[in-house]
């Protein structure tokens, strides 16, 4: 595994990669700070523009934008009390109270040091754990493909915390989605209604981008009479150093950075879980459990390591095995694929350099990160919010519009764009998650299909869904990831 | 917007037809592209543009990439374009051909005027290196010995050209195989190399890798001779089954363009495809080269479509 890094490592440094680098994460921050401009969005508006850049100067972008992005989510997340990206809806917790009590720019600080080391240790354990699983993911063919699908729609259901009714409805909505469009075994058209746009079904990026980039547009409108921060509201000098009370701060950051890699592993996690699971769990070992919510930097640390930790992870089964864990997973998928890379096992093989390549851009853009956010950023973007809601929303619709449009050249795609968007609008006031919804867009035909697939070769013969250890493990796994719930309530009668 | 376009129009309606070639390309040409943007036939088209616009004395020539509906989509648009000389596009033999025969379109292969072909990849069969048939005689022994037991994987939908390719043959040899449309070579060649599907079928271009590194073995070609990127391997003639197959890509306009704005395109193209600095990309690209003129890529076209026909009377594909 080390030669191809240290084939890959020389193009990395190449100035073109470096400054895409620079690039993509300065981008990132800004549409991380943005709110509404989500990082799937501002990778999916990103990719177009790529078409006829060389693969790891495009990459080298989408990397700095996804890293970047995370944390500039908790600035507006800090300052505002407006989470810029949904990970970081569990900053805002704590983060908030430390800026209005005049400590915005140590709550900042800690943040991005916080989201940078969850990033860095994210990102090695991409390039550590990423080989294995390559070399391991050969043992899976359609049948374990299929487990894998119910796995990550298990994940789904359980994860989805508040009102599981709801949570089931959304993830419903998007099966339902993934159902129009050709029929791949048989060739016949399902809920195509003769119109030729819908024969490929939806496209992912239209939907994804629908269903997160717009309903924050209306919001925003609703409210446009608001004015836009006033210049001396903005306190954004540094106070005290976080890497000064590292002992402090340590136990977090590594507890928080495991648990967002772990579940940024996992294809049916998605980054807001991530992050306040790691809040929740900061706050359950802390000796002083009662200051958090008030202003206690940990849960700012503990939210950001775990976000951070969450982004390079979830590429982990992306990159090997084509499935993408997340939103923003799908849309790098999608930024592969236009520079002819298919993602999934045979991408090692096939282009070693570019994945490697691609893995070292993770960790350095999560270092850079410190520089660019710690130094630069925090100070500079943080004027955005200054902008008033009646000129960010159309820049924000028009962008996205833009955006949608040409990845397909179609004004088909359009009409999608705006129906989705009122839908996840909708969603959203209702307080349905959308989360399950984009899974179950992403799961769902891969589920049918593979099933379909694996039956056509074994001639129909149920057997041969449980006729590999490779299926094995991924039902067990899910059988797990089902009855945790009855596991955990039965450890708390005990105890 | 609407001014400008009107004065560009303006000297097209006013100037006799061989003005009207003269002044052209007076405005950017676009290039249609029925798949996605990054595809094998978005590669070709941006790689050959370049070349294009060089011999067309510095005209600028646009990608416009139309996905959908598996080309339909974008060979839609190409064949209701305006003849003008400013809209050209690919199609993708014999898909094309095989959607106008099995089912209503809004275009036939009568509705385009060829420009040339540029590409040919035939279709091959291939095992993992570690199977039990040696050879396309042993598996086709095998899957008359078990008919319709033995599965055969390919990279697209029901009616793609490899399962069309298969229809023929399982008519020419009477095995019967079970066929998994896979829709898209890398979940086909990944279940191949894992073991999970005995047999598949891709283009040549797309195994010869993973052949050369001894993973997998190229039973047969389907190619009329044997094929410079792969001299080792029999095609299915010389193994007594007559299955020619694979897909071409080829330039085309809609029908009715003005004849000297068709040559100077034609010239073009063919001048394109015979620079030397484009020959060395497409070699390193692994693109398989095959120019046909615009003569006889017509001819090609109609000579596929009989074919199809042909099968679809013998065995419809859905």
């Amino acid at each position: 595994m080390f030669d191809p890094l240290l084939v890959a490592a020389p193009s990395v440094l190449a100035p073109t990669s470096i400054l895409a680098m620079v690039l993509g994460t300065a981008m990132g921050l800004v549409v991380g700070a943005m709110p509404g401009l989500t990082v799937t969005t501002g990778i999916a508006v990103l990719i177009p523009f790529t078409f006829g850049l060389d693969p790891l100067v495009a990459l080298g972008l989408m990397a700095g934008m996804y890293n970047g992005g995370s944390y500039g989510g908790a600035i507006t997340a800090i300052l505002l009390r407006v989470p810029g990206t949904p990970a970081s809806v569990a900053t805002v917790l704590d983060g908030y109270p430390l800026a209005q009590s005049g400590r915005a720019g140590y709550a900042l600080q800690v943040a991005v040091v916080s989201g940078t080391i969850g990033s860095v240790l994210s990102a090695l354990a991409l390039i550590l754990l990423a080989p294995p699983l390559a070399r391991v993911s050969l043992l899976f063919g359609p049948a374990e493909y299929f487990w894998v699908a119910m796995f990550g729609l298990a994940t789904v259901a359980v994860l989805l915390g508040d009102d599981p009714p709801k949570g089931l409805l959304s993830a419903a909505l998007g099966l339902m989605l993934g159902t129009v469009g050709q029929d791949l075994i048989t060739g016949s058209e399902r809920y195509t209604f003769d119109i030729l746009e819908l024969v490929d079904g939806f496209s992912i990026v239209v939907l994804l981008t629908g269903l997160y980039a717009l309903p924050p547009v209306f919001r925003m409108a609703e409210e446009a009479v608001r004015e836009g921060m006033p210049g001396s509201a903005l306190r954004l000098r540094r106070a005290g150093s976080v890497l000064a009370e590292w002992r402090r701060f340590l136990p977090v950051w590594l507890r928080s950075s495991l648990i967002g890699i772990v579940v940024g592993v996992m294809p049916g996690a998605a980054g807001s879980i991530t992050s306040l699971i790691a809040y929740n769990e900061a706050k359950r070992r802390s000796a002083e459990p009662e200051s958090f919510g008030k202003g206690n930097p940990e849960g700012v640390a503990a939210s950001e390591a775990g976000n951070g930790a969450d982004n390079a992870a979830a590429l982990v089964p992306a990159l090997t095995l084509g499935i993408p864990g997340s939103g923003v997973a799908a849309v790098i998928l999608g930024g592969l694929l236009v520079h002819g890379l298919r993602p999934g096992p045979q991408l090692f093989r096939e282009a070693p350099e570019i994945v490697y390549g691609f893995m070292l851009q993770m960790l350095v853009t999560a270092m850079l990160l410190l520089l660019l956010g710690g130094l630069a950023a925090t100070r500079l973007f943080g004027q955005v919010l200054r902008l008033p809601p009646v000129v960010l929303a159309p820049a924000i619709a028009v962008i996205t519009a833009v955006g949608v449009f040409a990845v397909n050249n179609s004004v088909f795609d359009l009409g999608v764009l705006f129906a989705i968007g009122l839908v996840g609008y909708a969603m959203e006031r209702l307080d349905y998650p959308t989360a399950p919804a984009v899974l179950g867009m992403l799961l769902g035909p891969m589920a049918e299909q593979q099933l379909r697939l694996a039956l056509t070769i074994g001639l129909g013969d149920p057997a041969v869904l449980v006729a590999n250890p490779a299926s094995w493990a991924v039902i067990a796994l899910t059988l797990l990831v089902l009855a945790s719930p009855w596991l955990r309530r039965g450890r708390t009668v005990t105890s | 917007m609407i001014r400008r376009r009107t004065l560009l129009a303006a000297p097209a309606l006013v100037l006799p037809a061989a003005a009207r070639a003269q002044a052209w390309p007076a405005r950017p040409i676009s290039m249609i592209v029925a798949f996605g943007a990054g595809g094998g036939t978005d590669v070709a088209a941006r790689s050959i543009a370049r070349f294009m616009e060089k011999h067309l004395g510095g005209a600028s020539i646009g990608v416009v990439n139309r996905p959908g509906a598996g080309g339909e989509v974008g060979w839609t648009a190409l064949a209701q374009a305006a003849p003008d000389g400013y809209t050209i596009g690919f199609i993708n033999v014999p898909a094309i051909v095989a959607m106008t025969v099995e089912k209503q379109t809004r275009f036939t292969i009568d509705s385009f005027a060829p420009i040339g072909n540029i590409a040919y990849d035939p279709a091959i069969l291939c095992v993992r290196s570690d199977s039990p048939y040696a050879s396309l005689g042993a598996f086709i022994q095998a899957a008359k010995a078990e008919p319709g037991r033995i599965t055969v994987g390919t990279s697209g939908a029901p009616g793609n050209s490899e399962h069309l390719a298969l229809l023929v043959m399982q008519r020419l040899t009477g095995a019967r195989i079970n066929h998994a449309p896979f829709g898209g070579t890398a979940p086909l060649r990944t279940a191949l190399l894992g073991g999970h599907v005995p047999a598949a079928t891709f283009n040549l271009s797309e195994g010869v890798d993973q052949a050369a590194e001894g993973n997998l073995r190229i039973l047969g070609v389907m190619s009329v001779e044997r094929e410079a990127m792969a001299p080792d391997v029999p095609t299915f003639r010389e193994q007594g089954v007559d299955v020619v197959a694979g897909s071409s890509r080829g330039l085309v306009a809609p029908k009715g363009v003005d004849a000297a704005i068709l040559a100077r395109l034609q010239d073009a193209l063919a001048r394109a495809i015979n620079d030397p600095e484009y020959r060395e990309a497409a070699i390193k690209a692994k693109v398989p080269l095959r120019y046909m003129p615009a003569e006889e890529y017509g001819a090609f076209l109609k000579k596929t479509l009989e074919e199809m026909r042909a099968i679809w009377a013998a065995t419809p594909w859905r």
